[in-house]
C-alpha cells in the first residue's frame, strides 16, 4: 500500500521528491531553470548572427577574418617572386603586405591581452602609429637605399673573411 | 514490483517533462555580441579585484601548446624587427651597405656570420610554414589530435631543415 502512494507522488512530481527527505528542499523543477526575461522555462542561449535580430549586423569581423588569410597566402607567395624577381615592384609590395600582415597580427595580439575600452583605444592608436612609421620607413628605404630585397642580398652574400 | 515502479516512474518522469514540452527546442538569441559580452566580463571583474584562476602556471605544457605560443612569439619578435628596421632607415644618417660593412668589418668571431643568418632564418622559417599549418586548419583540415602533432612535428623538421640550409648559403 505504502508503496503504491508512493508511485502515485512520483507520477504527479516527478523522482525528485524520492531523492529529498524534506519536502521544503522540493522545487520544480521549472524554477531552478527559469529565466527571468524569457518566457520558455527551459531554453537555451546562443549566440546569433543578428542579421535578422536588433544588433549591429556587419560582416566587418568575417570579411577582416578573410582578408587576414588572403594577406597570408598574398605573403608566402612573394617569397619565390622576390627571390627570382627582385626589383622596385617587388619591394613596394612586400613593404606593403609585410606592414599589413604585421599590423594585423599584432591587432590579434592586443585584442587578446589588453582590456578595458580605454586601454583598448589607447593600445590600437599606438599600434596604428607603428605601422604607420613602419610601412613609411620601408618606403623610405626602398627609394631612398637600396631597397628590401637587396638588402637581404647583401646580408646574405656577407662571407667569412 | 521493481520493473512496475520504474516503468510508472519513467511516466512520471516525462509527464513532467512534457509540462517542459519546450526542452531545447527553442533557442533564444542574446541581445549582445561576444565582444560586448566579454567587456562587460572584463570591467565587472576588474572593478570587484578578482584574482585570476592559475592556468598557464599549473597547466602541463603540451607540443601544440608550445608551437602555438612560438608562433605568436615569432610573430612579435619578426614585426618588431621589421619596425626597428624601418625606423632605424628613417633615423640613421648613412646608407643600408656603409652599416652592413661597418658590422661585418668588427668581426665578432668566425662563427658570427652563420649564427647570425641561421638567427634571421629560425622565426622566419618556423612562422612560414607553421603559418602553412594555420592556413590548413582554416580549411577545416587536420584537427583530430594524432593529426595535430604529426603536422606540428612537421614543422619543426622543416624549419630547422630550412634554417640550416638557408644559414649555410
Amino acid at each position: 500500500m505504502a508503496a503504491l502512494v508512493r508511485i502515485s507522488s512520483v507520477c504527479h512530481r516527478g523522482v525528485s521528491p524520492l531523492l529529498f527527505r524534506s519536502s521544503s528542499l522540493i522545487r520544480p523543477l521549472a524554477v531552478q531553470k527559469k529565466d527571468r526575461d524569457c518566457p520558455y522555462l527551459i531554453s537555451a542561449k546562443i549566440h546569433a548572427t543578428p542579421s535578422n535580430y536588433a544588433g549591429s549586423g556587419s560582416k566587418a569581423a568575417s570579411l577582416h577574418w578573410t582578408g587576414e588569410r588572403i594577406l597570408s597566402i598574398v605573403l608566402l607567395g612573394l617569397a619565390p617572386v622576390a627571390y627570382y624577381y627582385p626589383g622596385p615592384a617587388v619591394d613596394y609590395t612586400l613593404a606593403a603586405a609585410l606592414t599589413l600582415h604585421g599590423h594585423w597580427g599584432l591587432g590579434q595580439v592586443l585584442t587578446d591581452y589588453v582590456h578595458g575600452d580605454f586601454k583598448i583605444k589607447m593600445a590600437n592608436a599606438g599600434l596604428f602609429l607603428l605601422s604607420t612609421v613602419t610601412f613609411a620607413g620601408l618606403c623610405y628605404f626602398n627609394y631612398h637605399d637600396v631597397g628590401i630585397c637587396k638588402a637581404v642580398a647583401l646580408l646574405w652574400s656577407k662571407r667569412l673573411d | 514490483m521493481a520493473l512496475l515502479l520504474r516503468t510508472v516512474a519513467r511516466q512520471g518522469l516525462c509527464s513532467s517533462r512534457l509540462q517542459f514540452a519546450v526542452l531545447y527546442r527553442h533557442a533564444v538569441p542574446m541581445g549582445t555580441t561576444a565582444k560586448e559580452e566579454m567587456n562587460k566580463f572584463w570591467t565587472k571583474n576588474t572593478r570587484l579585484n578578482r584574482p585570476v584562476s592559475p592556468h598557464v602556471s599549473i597547466y602541463k605544457w603540451s607540443v601544440p601548446m608550445m608551437m602555438s605560443i612560438s608562433h605568436r612569439g615569432t610573430g612579435v619578435a619578426l614585426s618588431s624587427g621589421i619596425s626597428a628596421f624601418a625606423l632605424a632607415a628613417l633615423v640613421l644618417p648613412e646608407s643600408y651597405p656603409y652599416y652592413l660593412d661597418l658590422i661585418h668589418s668588427m668581426s665578432f668571431g668566425p662563427q658570427f656570420l652563420a649564427f647570425s643568418k641561421f638567427a634571421l632564418a629560425f622565426p622566419v622559417a618556423y612562422h612560414t610554414f607553421n603559418g602553412i599549418r594555420h592556413l590548413i586548419w582554416d580549411l577545416g583540415k587536420g584537427f583530430r589530435i594524432p593529426e595535430v602533432y604529426r603536422s606540428g612535428y612537421i614543422v619543426i623538421a622543416l624549419t630547422v631543415v630550412t634554417s640550416i640550409g638557408l644559414a649555410a648559403m
